[in-house]
């Protein structure tokens, strides 16, 4: 008898490694950078792993290791040739960044596989260390989310002229963020293609590209956690929509719009304000101070709905 | 006041210009602030006096002229070089992160001395330092210090962005409009501060409208017009200056001192 772990493994394996994909997206977003990259690296990483591991037969964590590090020089290097793009045109760059890997992979005669890509991938990489790289992961990014490090952040994403006053470098910050997003895409693309023991052109697609800001912005574009959210959301919604057959592509646009329009700040924003709202009624409660709290809390929950806003430039 | 007749002015601007395209914000502008000083610029709007403290912090390109900090010329360094100089400015705007809290915010200020190198504070607690806490109760933020900043006033928004400043524990604080939407008591209360902080050492340049505020509060004023220095001198002189009064003012103002 098989159990629903063994039943499920692929989905199981496949959650992580959207996780890291997701995180990707997430760490520039976080910086106030519109990149997907990340994704490039994906498929960067997953060539990289699959290479090392037919032609040299390397151990699975060099292999991710080596994709993981190149991703990360890639992404800087990238980084500084982007760097007077802003907005909507940085974004069309990191899609053409991403494109640019799928066709070198295609091109890439021998080595890549071309169109077919790469087969035999067999390594030693298990489910577990998968789970443990991920763990690590939400461990330092959890670090960049208290205290100084996520006031800079939030100083660089927010208003970069006020950083620049305040000492803080918005430029190195950017391309840090690159550098980690390539990692991380690296990372999440090296270990599917061994545990796979696959790799091809068309996994790096358009497709990808849109799960990936699907997951951050559906799950939570703040911290960890709600890219963890929406990774587990999005690997498992196509199988819990199955029932819906040739239904399912429109059930799942529909649920994203919705989701769109009425969780502008994330499953977790919306948690997190839900949450806040419980405690603010509470406390209210105890003091009996509060005179008609409601259209304060009202006005909070409008606010944390409705994002925020700053003045002028100057 | 012991005064250094020999030491270099905490803060000199030399012929100052900046240019966008065919408009001219800024054109040939300058002044010596010596240390432990407070003055102030005064025009009309659109006259100059924000572009010139966006030149000062370096946030926008001189087209020409010099800058120096203690003597040391500046003007081609970056921005961010300037805070561990002991430079903290605020803007004209609010300019608060939206996702911090009042003491989050006012702790960015300081975080750039945080001692202990980057990793230690990255990882370790994140006490509030003894310059945060002065900042917070100097500028009487004790009450909302857990206050995010949409639940803030104007005028206590405004707080925070001095607080934000004087955490950084600078020797020099540029204030752009610091008691706009402020009212009277605060604007006094305020004024206090500055001077306070002045006879402390602190050097400031204010830009503020309030005329009877910059009078009070000031020790030294600069006028302004259209990009170009129109009269200097003591409050009095200044705002008695007739070019002022054409300018600026408008009318005869009278003092109310
Ligand atoms: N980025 C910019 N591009 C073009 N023109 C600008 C820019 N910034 C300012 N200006 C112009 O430069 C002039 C000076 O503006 P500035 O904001 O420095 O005036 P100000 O004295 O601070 O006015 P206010 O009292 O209203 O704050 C104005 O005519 C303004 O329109
Ligand atoms: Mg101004």
């Amino acid at each position: 008898m098989i159990g629903w772990y063994e039943a499920n493994l692929v989905l199981i394996e496949a959650t992580f490694l959207n996780f890291l994909l997701a995180l990707s997206i997430q760490v520039p977003l976080r910086l106030g950078v519109f990149s997907f990259a990340g994704v490039g690296s994906y498929g960067l990483g997953a060539y990289t792993a699959a290479i090392l591991t037919l032609r040299y037969d390397v151990p699975a964590f060099v292999a991710i290791g080596a994709a993981v590090l190149l991703a990360a020089v890639v992404g800087y290097l990238f980084s500084l040739l982007v760097a007077r793009l802003n907005g909507l045109y940085l974004a069309m760059a990191t899609i053409a960044f991403v494109l640019i890997i799928a066709v070198l992979a295609t091109n890439g005669g021998e080595l890549t596989g071309g169109a077919n890509g790469l087969y035999g991938a067999l390594s030693d990489l298990t489910t577990g260390g998968v789970v443990a790289v991920c763990v690590v992961v939400a461990v330092l990014l959890a670090l960049t989310e208290r205290g100084p490090l996520r006031r800079r952040i939030e100083a660089v994403r927010e208003d970069p002229e006020l950083s620049l006053s305040m000492g803080i470098g918005v430029v190195p910050m950017r391309q840090m963020a690159f550098a980690v997003s390539g990692a991380l895409g690296a990372c999440a693309g090296a270990m599917n293609a061994l545990l796979r023991t696959t790799v091809s052109p068309e996994e790096i697609n358009f497709h990808l590209i849109v799960l990936a800001l699907t997951m951050v912005i559906i799950g939570g574009s703040r911290s960890w956690i709600g890219a963890f959210i929406g990774s587990v959301i999005f690997t498992w919604l196509p199988s819990v929509l199955a029932s819906a057959g040739r239904w399912q592509d429109v059930v799942y646009g529909v649920i994203i719009i919705l989701a769109a329009i009425f969780m502008p700040t994330g499953l977790l924003g919306l948690v997190q304000t839900l949450y806040q709202k419980l405690r603010g009624r509470r406390s209210a409660a105890v003091t009996a101070e509060a005179p008609a709290d409601d259209t304060a809390e009202e006005r909070a929950l409008l606010q944390a709905l409705g994002g925020e806003s700053r003045g002028g430039v100057q | 006041m012991t005064t250094t007749e020999t030491a270099p002015p905490v803060l000199e601007a030399e012929d100052v210009a900046v240019h966008y395209g065919g408009i001219k914000a800024v054109d040939g502008f300058g002044l010596r602030l010596p240390a432990g000083r407070i003055y102030g610029i005064l025009g009309p709007n659109g006259s100059g006096k924000s572009t010139f403290l966006a030149a000062v912090t370096r946030l926008v390109p001189l087209t020409r002229g010099r800058l120096l900090i203690d003597g040391e010329e500046y003007h081609t360094a970056p921005p961010t070089k300037l805070a561990r100089r002991g430079l903290a400015r605020t803007f004209q705007t609010v300019r608060l992160l939206p996702e911090l809290t009042v003491l989050q915010n006012v702790q960015l200020g300081a975080d750039l001395h945080a001692p202990g190198g980057r990793l230690r504070s990255w990882l370790g607690r994140d006490r509030p330092s003894e310059a945060v806490e002065e900042a917070i109760e100097r500028t009487g933020l004790g009450d909302v210090r857990d206050a995010w900043p949409t639940e803030l006033s104007y005028g206590m928004a405004r707080r925070v962005e001095i607080a934000r400043a004087l955490a950084s524990r600078p020797r020099l604080l540029l204030l752009d409009e610091p008691t706009a939407g402020m009212n009277h008591s605060e604007r006094q209360e305020v004024s206090e501060l500055m001077r306070k902080l002045r006879d402390e050492g602190l050097a400031q340049l204010i830009v503020e409208h309030d005329v009877q505020m910059m009078v009070d509060t000031c020790d030294h004023l600069v006028a302004m017009n259209s990009g170009t220095l129109v009269a200097e001198g003591s409050p009095q002189e200044v705002v008695s200056h007739p070019a002022v009064q054409e300018a600026y003012l408008g009318k005869r103002w009278r003092s109310h001192a």
